[in-house]
């Protein structure tokens, strides 16, 4: 951080921060948080990019984005229609309101999981940006992360703030060709609304970790979309603070790996602090070759959160022996007038249903396409926007079609 | 066009024969009814015929149109023009009807060599078999038998058999969970359907189907083998008389 000017209220974070730090490679095996996952991949992935031709590599890019994060410069394209800042110039600027929210969310989200990359992303963020919203937005935000081949890791930390009333919605694409940690702080004002899609391609050979902290007003609602097609190693941390009543919130994940060994880590923490809110979980996984998709979703429900409405439902595709699907669902309720409810399953393609479509004509690998698209369609159902919904669908459609005509 | 030559199945996961010398030739335009008790290798013989995995077939042969039917994978006979309704329709959440039927039918056609039909023509004819079986455009809409009632079930075979136009159909216990309403709705969307260049092959238990769908030829099936060919007044008798008199003809073909 010696290059980077810092204004005392962020000096003073870090040395707060910094006493309580936490490295990997402390992370207890045992935690219940950390124990499936490979921490290996993380900790001592192999930085070679002799292998990869880093010219073929496109990015998972269904819009044209408006900002991108080009290693660690920010290219808006639309400057007028969003006020966006860097984090860098954030945390230098004495008098920002950014003072208020950074950190805040990261701090409240150690209480009960260890969460050592979002602690060290805290303390010496690269790059990143810092959204104000005050007015609904017209059309969705796409950010397009493309992280510098040269760096052996990036940091990128962000801030989303939306006023009361505000509507937004972001999707975040990307090509990562370092590992890559992100760290997202979202405050949603009363009746707030925030969909965030994000999309990570194969072309991310690197692990990818994605934290989204999110605190919720009252009748606010936030929709996370997450999409991993043949990423090599990605774990993602959401934790949400349901604080007011009202509010409903939706995390939903596609998962479809093919590609040897490689690994999905997806944890949820729904914290409900407030009465009548609902909450939902749908995660999808297609595995094959040996890949390994792995879903702990807890619901957390405080004494207050009276007529909370939780589901999660995770449930997996394998199409290999080795395949594996790791699925924690947990529930910890300590209110009595609640309905909450998870169901897990895992199992090969439905042969009866493959049979039926065989024998009205329909050739074997597109049945088995058409079966594993309806099987994820579950989870896109989750998407509000029919248009977002459909394109994403035509792709990922597309991208299993490829899956079976390699 | 049909050619059974002394079939022998047994089930894959048991060593049980259920289909024990069993020959069946059907030409083109004929209505054959295969009737017999529980247990008899019925739905073994659709199953079969069809394609589904789980089966043996220790000696025999099946051609179709001269083709070896046993040796053809299960859409390369649907692409042959060979279409089985089922006793019991799978509901496939998911999968959108329209988007299936309209695969199903491309696929066909690919397999074949045609043209595939664009979305205009598709929907102009599923709509037009549609509105004659009485089938709604929300039904239309829904997943594969998803929420469909067992008449709606049967009504969606039939509509298929209609778009895909086979040469060959097999009826599997088409009539059962079927009201006389529904019966008599699919019975018409059969009659209907059926040509000099057309067979079908009508599995049942009971006789009332066969008011509907007149067969030319009644075979009674016992213990995996035909033990009686008749014509449509031999379905009458054993609604008259149930299955006793053939049970004895079963086992002294032993």
């Amino acid at each position: 951080m010696n290059h980077v000017n810092i204004s005392n209220w962020y000096n003073s974070l870090i040395n707060e921060f910094k006493s309580k730090s936490l490295s990997i490679e402390k992370v207890s095996r045992r935690s219940e948080y950390w124990r499936k996952s490979n921490l290996d991949i993380i900790s001592d992935f192999v930085d070679d990019t002799s292998q990869i031709d880093l010219n073929s590599i496109n990015g998972t890019c269904l819009y044209e984005p408006n900002l991108t994060v080009h290693g660690d410069i920010l290219e808006l394209a639309d400057e007028k229609s969003y006020e966006g800042l860097s984090i860098l110039d954030v945390i230098a600027d004495e008098d920002s309101f950014a003072k208020g929210y950074f950190g805040r969310l990261e701090k409240k989200s150690q209480r009960l999981v260890p969460r050592p990359l979002a602690r060290e992303n805290t303390l010496s963020p690269k790059v990143g940006y810092v959204f104000n919203f005050s007015d609904n937005l017209k059309k969705p935000l796409v950010i397009h992360n493309k992280t510098s081949p040269s760096a052996s890791s990036c940091f990128q930390r962000n801030l989303i703030v939306l006023k009361e009333n505000v509507e937004a919605t972001i999707i975040e694409t990307g090509n990562n060709l370092s590992v890559f940690n992100n760290v997202t702080e979202i405050y949603l004002g009363k009746n707030a609304k925030l969909n965030y899609l994000d999309l990570t391609g194969e072309d991310n050979l690197f692990p990818k970790i994605s934290h989204k902290f999110c605190d919720m007003a009252e009748y606010s609602s936030f929709n996370h979309f997450g999409l991993r097609l043949n990423t090599k190693a990605t774990r993602t941390e959401i934790e949400l603070h349901l604080n007011g009543r009202g509010i409903s919130t939706s995390i939903a994940n596609v998962c479809l790996l093919n590609k040897e060994n490689h690994i999905s880590d997806e944890n949820v923490l729904i914290n409900h602090n407030a009465h009548e809110c609902k909450s939902r979980q749908v995660f999808k996984s297609v595995l094959d070759n040996d890949c390994t998709s792995i879903v702990r979703g807890k619901i957390y429900v405080e004494p207050v959160a009276q007529k909370t409405d939780g589901y999660q439902s995770s449930r997996s595709l394998l199409l290999n022996e080795n395949s594996k699907f790791l699925c924690k669902p947990e529930l910890e309720i300590y209110a009595d007038d609640v309905i909450c409810s998870h169901g897990s399953t895992s199992g090969s393609l439905d042969q009866e249903s493959l049979f039926y479509l065989l024998s009205r004509g329909v050739h074997k690998n597109k049945a088995k396409e058409m079966l594993i698209s309806a099987f994820i369609s579950e989870a896109l159902d989750e998407i509000e926007d029919g248009s977002i919904k459909s394109a994403l669908s035509n792709y990922i459609d597309i991208w299993i079609s490829s899956f079976f005509n390699e | 066009m049909l050619k059974i030559d002394d079939l022998k199945v047994s089930l894959e996961e048991e060593e049980k024969q259920i289909i024990k010398g069993l020959s069946l030739s059907i030409n083109p335009g004929e209505v054959h009814a295969i009737m017999g008790p529980n247990g008899s290798g019925k739905s073994t013989l659709s199953s079969v015929l069809a394609g589904k995995d789980g089966y043996i077939v220790d000696s025999g042969a099946v051609k179709f149109d001269g083709n070896d039917l046993l040796e053809a994978e299960v859409e390369e006979r649907a692409a042959l023009g060979v279409f089985m309704a089922f006793q019991y329709p799978i509901e496939i959440p998911g999968v959108g009807n329209m988007n299936f039927l309209r695969t199903a039918l491309n696929s066909q056609r690919k397999t074949r060599g045609q043209e595939e039909l664009n979305a205009a023509d598709f929907l102009k004819l599923v709509r037009g078999i549609a509105k004659e079986l009485e089938i709604s455009d929300e039904m239309m809409k829904r997943p594969v038998n998803v929420g469909a009632s067992g008449g709606e079930k049967k009504r969606n075979e039939i509509l298929q058999m209609c778009l895909l136009e086979p040469r060959f159909v097999i009826l599997d216990e088409t009539d059962s969970g079927l009201d006389v309403d529904a019966m008599k709705l699919v019975s018409r969307g059969v009659n209907n359907f059926s040509s000099s260049s057309r067979s079908f092959l009508v599995i049942t238990h009971y006789q009332r189907l066969l008011n509907y769908i007149v067969p030319d030829f009644v075979h009674i099936m016992v213990d995996g083998k035909i033990v009686k060919t008749g014509d449509k007044s031999l379905a009458l008798h054993v609604e008259d008389t149930g299955y006793k008199d053939f049970l004895q003809l079963g086992k002294e073909k032993h």
